[in-house]
């Protein structure tokens, strides 16, 4: 009996829904937005992120022929220490190692106007001409002073540090280019390209102040210089040129290489075979299996690149 | 006086004497939490001769603790050195809450850490934007992910910054509440008498000059800028490193008498220099926060900026990308649309959309939150540093429990009830 005795009144209508809370937005700014906490995450979080944009991925053959360069310039590194262990042992004799000498530099040379599209003007050769004859006649009158040079230091401390920088010449060298260029050239050689060649002459001026007579010297000291300055000139002129010729003087060059370090000793052998597999097989395949833990994260917190170069 | 109702620790190494935004964002948070009823504590490194305790305004309680900076404004990181100052501030004043302020700062890692091992609730702000490739940021990430594996709730204050931290630290994004910086409207009003109208716009730019500021955008700017509108002139506040090569562009260009080089601008000039100009020009290309454009709005100065969207609203900025075409293109928009702009509306509507009162109450509710998280057992903790790496993960768990083992030797050394608590002063406000 719940009748409303003072009359019919009709039932109260029913509260009006509230109302809807208006869209979030991505703002910062007027406070906290009615109807939703400061942590609200909407599913346009991490909207803008970017992942792994600019990872060049990897063919595992191309890695493989890639690191044909790095095992030619150790088979090159290798040869040097084997002429510099003969004529420490007495098997290569003065006019042996002068012949050498002249041969690789015509050879060289001979490269050179090969495989150089830009035409080597006769002024251009020259110069270079010029600049050997300096460098030569340079050496020869200082030849006397690297032969004393290191007379009150005993000798295994000049083994080790040969060996210490050669390996430190082997680290940081520019595998992909060459420190010397021919002239005009764009790219400036980096630092650790400079370290590495300097640690080379460094090496060959010890190793050659072990020697018996000044003609040993100097021709010794001309040999190692002339591989390591020009070698990777040489080698880079072969690679521009032609990719077959580079793959056919770097296969002779190991195959020399093996040749001799057999002739040599087995256990060498056995190493410097190891260490040409593992640059040339292990680390291509373990690289390629590596690239898959790359993760890469851009977006809009990174720091904008400027699209043009600032010029001092 | 009422007893507050939250006692609160803010621990950075950057706060006054250094000026600088996470400085400038503590103390205004911390006067507006004091006129909210709170306890509010500050504790940051000696600088110079100034160490020991001081007050400011309002009787803030700042602790200057005798450890000398050594790079960078920052402690030197001793790990657990930090262990016994901590632990007296903390009984001292009786704190509930200790809230960290960015993720440079080395004081603020280790005090964070110091306080979740003896139990007490943990808030962290973050204040800059990383990137994840350098080494600098690899291992500056490595350290937010220990602090971060353990804390109550974490601020950011913008929501790139929240983007950035929860990508960098693996903080699940709930927990990371965005609640942004804000200005003094009152110390930046627009000037009282309008510059007549006569032809002369001025565009204002005030940034340290850096290149991560934008400095080398305004060199190819400025000139074309000057060559489109002959009636625009610049006023360039600020020092730094590229100061020279505005200087050889002023020079190259003749813009001597349109370019005005004002050298470093003190904080209290700012709004000064400010009002002289009717644009805004901002070229930074990253920021986590711009609070110069916040000010620039305040003081009713059009907005001409690279890379802050959401800061302000669309009616009063004009966003370019970081490349000099566009750029001046924003500006010739800006220009055009300068008129219609009214700097006493515009300073108004900034009034209402940021305020450091508003901040204060969101971070309340921060503090209200972490209140109400569950203390965990020190093995219930240990299981979150386990997840943060292989390596990694072992690593802070023992560090953890040394930090543990050597809170409970204090404890023993100098118990808990001989630690004199500091007494309430009453500062009428």
């Amino acid at each position: 009996m719940d009748n409303n005795l003072a009359g019919d009144s009709p039932p109260p209508p029913p509260p009006p829904p509230p109302p809807p809370r208006p869209k979030w937005r991505k703002v910062a700014y007027g406070g906290m937005q009615i109807g939703y906490d400061d942590n609200y995450t909407d599913e346009t979080f991490l909207e803008e992120m970017v992942m792994n944009a600019n990872v060049v991925r990897r063919d595992l053959l191309k890695v493989m022929k890639d690191s044909i360069s790095i095992s030619q310039y150790l088979c090159i590194v290798a040869l040097v220490v084997l002429v510099w262990f003969h004529t420490l042992q007495s098997s290569l004799d003065e006019t042996s190692l002068l012949l050498l000498d002249l041969s690789l530099l015509a050879l060289g040379f001979l490269v050179l106007l090969l495989t150089e599209e830009k035409m080597l003007s006769l002024r251009l050769l020259l110069r270079y001409v010029t600049n050997i004859t300096f460098f030569t006649t340079g050496l020869y009158v200082l030849a006397p002073v690297y032969q004393t040079l290191t007379r009150s230091i005993s000798s295994d401390s000049i083994w080790a540090v040969t060996v210490s920088l050669l390996l430190l010449h082997l680290f940081l060298h520019d595998y992909s280019g060459s420190t010397i260029r021919a002239p005009g050239a764009l790219k400036s050689p980096s630092l650790t390209s400079c370290i590495s060649v300097n640690a080379s002459v460094v090496a060959s001026v010890f190793v050659a102040s072990r020697l018996p007579s000044r003609g040993h010297v100097f021709a010794v000291m001309l040999f190692s210089l002339q591989v390591f300055l020009f070698a990777p000139l040489v080698a880079y002129c072969i690679k521009k040129f032609s990719f077959g010729l580079h793959l056919g003087f770097s296969f002779a060059l190991m195959g020399l290489t093996m040749y001799s370090v057999y002739a040599l000793h087995r256990l060498f052998f056995v190493l410097f075979l190891v260490l040409v597999v593992v640059v040339n097989v292990v680390c291509p395949y373990w690289l390629i299996r590596m690239q898959e833990y790359k993760f890469e994260i851009n977006g809009p917190w990174d720091e904008a690149k400027l699209c043009f170069d600032i010029t001092d | 006086m009422a007893e507050p109702k939250l006692r609160i620790l803010m621990v950075s190494d950057f706060f006054f004497p250094n000026f600088g935004g996470v400085e400038n964002h503590i103390y205004y948070l911390s006067q507006c939490l004091l006129n909210l009823g709170h306890k509010v504590v500050v504790m940051t490194h000696a600088y110079g001769n100034r160490t020991g305790v001081r007050y400011m305004t309002g009787g803030l309680k700042v602790y200057y603790v005798p450890w000398r900076p050594f790079t960078m404004q920052n402690t030197f990181p001793t790990v657990y050195g930090t262990l016994p100052i901590v632990r007296t501030i903390l009984k001292r004043e009786r704190i509930t809450v200790v809230h960290g302020h960015q993720a440079f700062s080395t004081l603020c890692h280790e005090a964070l850490m110091h306080a979740r091992t003896m139990g007490y609730r943990v808030v962290f702000t973050d204040h800059s934007l990383y990137g994840f490739a350098d080494v600098g940021s690899i291992h500056m990430n490595k350290v937010l992910q220990f602090t971060l594996a353990d804390i109550d709730q974490a601020i950011c204050v913008s929501h790139t910054s929240k983007e950035n931290t929860v990508l960098r630290s693996g903080l699940a994004p709930g927990k990371v509440f965005m609640i942004p910086n804000a200005v003094d409207t009152a110390m930046f009003k627009p000037a009282d008498v309008r510059p007549s109208s006569d032809d002369v716009i001025t565009i204002v730019v005030i940034s340290r000059l850096v290149y991560r500021k934008g400095a080398d955008l305004l060199v190819e700017v400025i000139p074309e800028v000057c060559r489109l509108y002959p009636n625009v002139r610049f006023v360039v506040g600020g020092d730094g490193p590229k100061h020279v090569r505005l200087e050889e562009m002023r020079e190259k260009h003749s813009l001597q008498d349109r370019v005005e080089m004002l050298g470093a601008v003190p904080h209290s000039r700012v709004r000064y220099v400010l009002v002289t100009g009717g644009i805004f020009l901002n070229s930074s290309l990253t920021e986590a926060f711009c609070i110069a454009i916040l000010e620039a709005a305040s003081c009713g100065l059009l907005t001409v900026s690279t890379r802050v969207g959401g800061v302000l609203p669309d009616d009063m900025v004009v966003l370019a990308e970081p490349d000099p075409d566009d750029m001046v293109r924003a500006i010739e928009k800006a220009i055009s649309i300068l008129p219609s702009i009214n700097p006493e509306e515009m300073h108004n509507r900034m009034t209402k959309l940021y305020s450091w009162q508003d901040v204060a109450k969101r971070t309340e509710i921060v503090y209200d939150r972490a209140l109400k998280c569950s203390n965990r057992s020190l093995l219930e903790r240990l299981s979150r540093f386990l997840s943060c790496g292989a390596w990694a993960g072992k690593v802070f768990c023992m560090v953890m429990i040394i930090d543990y083992l050597l809170w409970r030797l204090l404890q023993l050394l100098q118990p808990d009830d001989d630690i004199e608590e500091a007494p309430e002063i009453n500062f009428c406000n």
